[in-house]
């Protein structure tokens, strides 16, 4: 068992990568990598195209143990507990750490089945502890009022934007301690994003909230602190306000500024 | 930008030479391959009003429901129509099981590697052998070394050999049209393998699979050669609808074959053409429920039609 340092104990950190290396087959798609991830705090991984920010969310969810020939390297640490350890179950870390896809991905189930699902496959037979379950979890994704007249509708017939707040509600009818989102909002219209937006910074009061996005500002909107990644490496740190006005690095402000990427 | 316009050229949006010639290609080529696409309509309707106009007056009660003679006329067809279903669904035991099992493990579990690859071969192999093959097969198995005779067992076990490759297939391609990110949200949620495959997989992919099985099943109808040799040219006078698996049991569409080359009645066209037109009725059925049914257990799953 790795001991973490007394300098990330004394802060609330959530979740601490150290040194993490990912390879799919001999390509090192990160290298090095450390992050702390504060609870109850909004963290942006930001970085061009390929630059390895959804492969290093990936990591922290143990979802590259699913892609063959993927590869992690390094420790992860959920309030001091190595997720790669030799004991670390990833159906108990998936439980812990919710996960939101770039592309709504709701199951062709109805819409309370859909919100259900996680309770369910963990073992929740109640019906009545089911059904509070997906009213709180729907009203928590700000969709309940959307919804609530037609969960024994398709998932499908939904709009875009309400698919991926169902996806959003899916994943915290669990509880997470911690929310993954991998630009939850690229595939939607901006009226549907700033739905979103609006419910992260709602959400990060009870979540630990992990977001990659493409868009700088929508990081500068919604996170509290901001990381940048470039070819596979995180090149700077920090709080987003600072990330944003004083990069410490000529990569981070080059790209800051719309110089690449 | 609109600075440059000024210099353009005038130009047109009628058409000229060249054009015109592209557009007489384009509906060429549309109305050649609508005419071959509506060929198989024709094709289709055409054998199909040709079959029901021979074998028409044939369909009565007497025939469907009556036994089979040997020698004189006015035989009927309801054990062979029984025994047509009783192999089917001795089959279907067997086959679907295995089939949609190993379809499973090499679609969700065995992506690559040297067990997925010895497994289609052997499948594809197992695909490409005649039907009358496998019946010769069967006979010298079942009949011969396993001393069975012709039975209803020895014909099933000879057709899930038959079927097995196609319908280990169909699972594979049912599964297949599943989209992986719904495996992700699955194993995201903290799922494990197999509750993501019962709970998502299957759920999604069943109304492929079921259409996949019961076009197959109307193959299986329909198969001849391999019954032949196997569950033989008979069926037990004194028990006709037997439920023992170890009898004779001569089906439908090879009583249709029977009749026609071995046969010693003297009403051979009508028994011909009334099994010839019953067969069909039967295997366009089993093509129009597959869709049906499909489309329903889909619906039933998923909440939406496909």
């Amino acid at each position: 068992m790795i001991e973490m340092t007394s300098s990330t104990t004394a802060t609330t950190d959530k979740l601490v990568a150290s040194d993490v290396d990912v390879y799919y087959g001999t390509f090192k798609a990160i290298k090095d990598a450390s992050l702390a991830m504060k609870a109850r705090q909004v963290t942006a991984l930001i970085g061009p195209s390929g630059c390895g920010k959804s492969t290093f969310l990936r990591a922290l969810d143990r979802m590259h143990d699913l892609t063959p020939g993927a590869r992690v390297t390094g420790t992860i640490l959920l309030d001091g507990e190595d997720i790669y350890g030799s004991d670390a179950d990833p159906v108990v870390i998936r439980h812990r750490i919710g996960m939101v896809f770039q592309r709504p991905n709701p199951f062709p189930k109805t819409i309370f089945e859909n919100v259900v699902y996680g309770p369910r496959i963990h073992g929740e037979r109640n019906r009545h502890v089911l059904t509070e379950t997906a009213e709180r979890a729907l009203r928590a994704a700000a969709l309940w009022d959307e919804v609530k007249d037609r969960l024994s509708r398709s998932a499908l017939d939904l709009s875009g934007g309400q698919q991926q707040r169902l996806c959003i509600a899916r994943a915290i009818a669990l509880n997470p301690e911690v929310l993954l989102m991998d630009e939850p909002a690229s595939a939607l219209d901006p009226i549907a994003t700033s739905k979103i937006e609006d419910l992260i910074v709602e959400l990060k009061t009870q979540y630990t909230v992990v977001i990659v996005t493409h868009s700088m500002q929508q990081a500068a909107r919604i996170s509290d602190d901001t990381a940048f990644f470039h070819l596979g490496e995180i090149v700077e740190v920090g709080p987003t306000s600072q990330i944003f006005t004083h990069p410490k690095e000529k990569r981070t402000e080059d790209y800051i500024t719309g110089r690449f990427g | 930008m609109a600075g440059v316009s000024a210099t353009v050229p005038v130009r047109r949006v009628t058409a000229s030479g060249s054009v015109r010639s592209r557009r007489a290609a384009d509906a060429i080529a549309t109305i050649v391959l609508w005419a071959m696409a509506s060929s198989i309509i024709v094709m289709l309707a055409a054998f199909v009003i040709y079959m029901v106009y021979l074998g028409w007056s044939a369909l009565t009660p007497a025939f469907i429901f009556g036994m089979p003679q040997e020698t004189t006329a006015g035989g009927g067809v309801g054990p062979e129509i029984y025994n047509s279903f009783y192999i089917l669904i001795l089959t279907l035991i067997f086959t679907v099981p295995i089939a949609v099992a190993a379809g499973v493990y090499l679609q969700e579990y065995e992506h690559a590697g040297r067990f997925r690859t010895i497994v289609q071969f052997s499948a594809e192999s197992l695909a490409t052998i005649p039907s009358v093959v496998m019946g010769l097969f069967g006979l010298l198995v079942f009949v011969y070394l396993f001393k069975w005779h012709f039975t209803a067992l020895g014909g099933a076990l000879t057709l899930t050999l038959l079927n097995l490759p196609a319908l280990m297939r169909v699972t594979q391609e049912a599964l297949a049209s599943v989209p992986d990110t719904l495996r992700e949200a699955s194993m995201g949620l903290g799922g494990t393998k197999w509750q993501t495959i019962t709970r998502v997989v299957l759920p999604s992919a069943i109304g492929r699979l079921t259409t996949g099985i019961v076009l197959i099943a109307g193959r299986i109808f329909g198969e001849t050669a391999a019954l032949i040799f196997t569950a033989g040219l008979s069926v037990p006078f004194n028990n006709p609808y037997s439920l023992n698996p170890f009898r004779p049991a001569e089906t439908l569409a090879v009583h249709l074959w029977y009749t026609h080359s071995e046969s010693i009645v003297p009403d051979v066209a009508r028994i011909g053409n009334g099994s010839a037109l019953v067969l069909l009725i039967m295997v366009l059925l089993f093509n129009v429920s597959a869709r049906i049914v499909g489309r329903q257990l889909t619906k039933r799953f998923t909440g939406r039609a496909e």
